[in-house]
């Protein structure tokens, strides 16, 4: 048994359907990058992992399905998830916004900061900041910050390096590399930026139009047409 | 001077008063036309249970708190619920709810008004002015509450997650909050505080079937002035309030209560949409 299966997984907006099918099996401690280009589904496939999409099909975390919990509980049984717009608190303090991460995992709280601030310092100097005021890469900090509040088993990150410029992406991966080495997180991250994705994840899937094209560790996937066709179109 | 302690007073009760439609607005994202109603349903189940039956009036006052808490949840449960989404249905069916309680309490208690005695009589001196005790002590029981609120709203997790359910839905659900159920809480929270003030209101003013226009055309006007409001732009905006109606009685004439109020509301309507403080916070 994997630590997530997804099974046959469909989302819908309404009658429009985002994801076809899809399956993905992630080991616990793995690092997996789903990449594909804008559109392709990999922001509805991480909503519906959350609960926050209609759906058909089965999503399994160590063997317990997921579908029709709802956000709060599957935050609770060990997702977090740092999404594509981030989604902070425009007006609360930065330490305020982590405090709300811990909504459900409080007895865990000194321990999570501690690590959230020696993983990201400046989000420690800058606690009394609005994030409405913040960089890019400091809101990214904080949504990360944030998800490893809920003491996450499971770390969902959508597209952590978008804007960002390359001394901040690199410290975000070592960021998310920490956080599987020294926490046991397991993580799914999705990227267009598919240079990063082969250097921070381990196994790929390629997403196109909300179908799986492919799929295969890096070294397979490093030459493959299909990665590069899902990124520059036909 | 009288002027500017009847000001303060009276302000301090109007924040109270706005403070409950002030929180539904701000966390639940909607205009509660009825909520003049809780002042209505407090004010009344003080009368019957202390005033009437004559239990504690503190008794009294915490029966109206729990009443008026019981038809918050009732109403998201059975009205806002399931209209979810859908404003202008739950602003009208809100709307029509109030007047029909209205016509209830006529049925019940009858058209006329009626006296709500003191909840502490008497009179004292403040700064050379003549002030009753029950406004004082309205207004002091107001500022505590707010205080209250306030540290409730920054420093505990429910506070958090009501601020974080007010500025983003989505960023709130994936921290784990429920906010359903934060929505719940929120609307038991402006019925416990809208009955509290109602039975300072009463006390203030008097009972009447129709005590819950002039409360709710105060809260409007609090939220349209301060944006969305947080707790001290409440404050802020019920002291505008409350001082130009102090200005408007005792300068111009007493029948002008509440027109001045009126016309700020259609003002700042016209002049900045998003209101003069407005930003989105709690
Ligand atoms: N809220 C929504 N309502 C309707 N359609 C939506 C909604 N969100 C996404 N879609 C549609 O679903 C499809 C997949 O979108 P999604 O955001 O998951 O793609 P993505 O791979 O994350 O793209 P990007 O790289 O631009 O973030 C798109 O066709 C999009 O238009
Ligand atoms: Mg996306």
């Amino acid at each position: 048994m994997n630590f997530l299966e997804v099974n046959n997984l469909c989302a819908f907006y309404g009658k429009a359907q985002a994801l076809h099918n899809v399956s993905v099996d992630v080991k616990a401690g793995e690092i997996i990058a789903i990449v594909g280009a804008n559109g392709a589904g990999k922001s509805t496939l991480l909503d519906s992992i959350m609960g926050l999409t209609t759906v058909t099909g089965d999503i399994r975390m160590e063997g317990k399905s997921l579908v029709g919990l709802g956000s709060a509980a599957i935050v609770s049984g060990g997702v977090g998830y740092a999404p594509e717009r981030f989604n902070l608190f425009p007006y609360m303090s930065v330490q305020d916004n982590l405090l709300v991460g811990a909504f459900t995992a409080r007895s865990d709280i000194e321990r999570n900061l501690a690590t959230v601030h020696q993983l990201f310092p400046r989000l420690e100097e800058r606690k009394n900041q609005e994030t409405s005021t913040q960089s890019g890469g400091e809101r990214q900090m904080v949504s990360l910050g944030r998800a490893l509040m809920t003491s996450p088993r499971l770390l969902l990150v959508d597209e952590p390096t978008i804007g960002l410029a390359p001394k901040v992406c690199s410290e975000i991966a070592v960021a998310l590399r920490k956080m599987r080495d020294d926490l046991g997180a397991t993580i799914v991250i999705t990227e267009q930026n598919a240079n990063f994705a082969m250097t921070l994840a381990e196994r790929l899937y390629v997403l196109e139009s909300g179908v799986v094209k492919a799929q295969g560790t890096v070294d397979e996937l490093r030459n493959d047409t299909r990665l590069t066709e899902a990124y520059f179109g036909h | 001077m009288q002027i500017i302690i009847q000001g303060l007073l009276l302000s301090g009760l109007y924040a109270l008063i706005a403070m409950g439609f002030t929180l539904i607005f701000s966390v639940g994202r909607v205009l509660n036309l009825a909520y003049g109603a809780y002042l209505l349903i407090g004010g009344y189940v003080y009368f019957t249970i202390s005033q009437t039956l004559g239990v504690p009036k503190l008794i009294g006052l915490l029966l109206a708190a729990v009443v008026g808490c019981l038809v918050g949840l009732l109403k998201y449960r059975l009205l806002v619920k399931p209209l979810k989404g859908d404003h202008v249905a739950v602003e009208i069916s809100t709307l029509i709810l109030a007047v029909v309680l209205q016509a209830g309490v006529v049925f019940l208690y009858g058209d006329s008004s009626k006296i709500l005695l003191p909840i502490v009589p008497g009179v004292t001196q403040v700064a050379g002015a003549s002030v009753t005790y029950n406004l004082l002590t309205a207004t002091i029981a107001s500022w505590a509450i707010l205080i209250g609120l306030y540290f409730f709203v920054r420093k505990t997790h429910v506070g958090r997650a009501m601020q974080a359910v007010s500025m983003d839905t989505k960023g709130a659900a994936i921290s784990g909050v429920d906010p359903d159920k934060i929505n719940m809480f929120t609307w038991g929270l402006s019925g416990a505080l809208g009955a509290t003030a109602g039975v300072f209101f009463a006390s203030y003013t008097q009972l009447s079937p129709s005590m819950w226009v002039a409360p709710l055309i105060i809260s409007v006007a609090v939220v349209i002035v301060g944006g969305i409001g947080s707790i001290i732009g409440t404050l802020i905006v019920a002291h505008i309030v409350g001082f130009m109606e102090v200005l408007a009685v005792s300068v111009i004439a007493p029948e002008l209560r509440g027109v001045f109020t009126m016309l700020l509301i259609i003002g700042v309507l016209v002049i900045r949409p998003q209101g003069l403080f407005g930003r989105e916070e709690l």
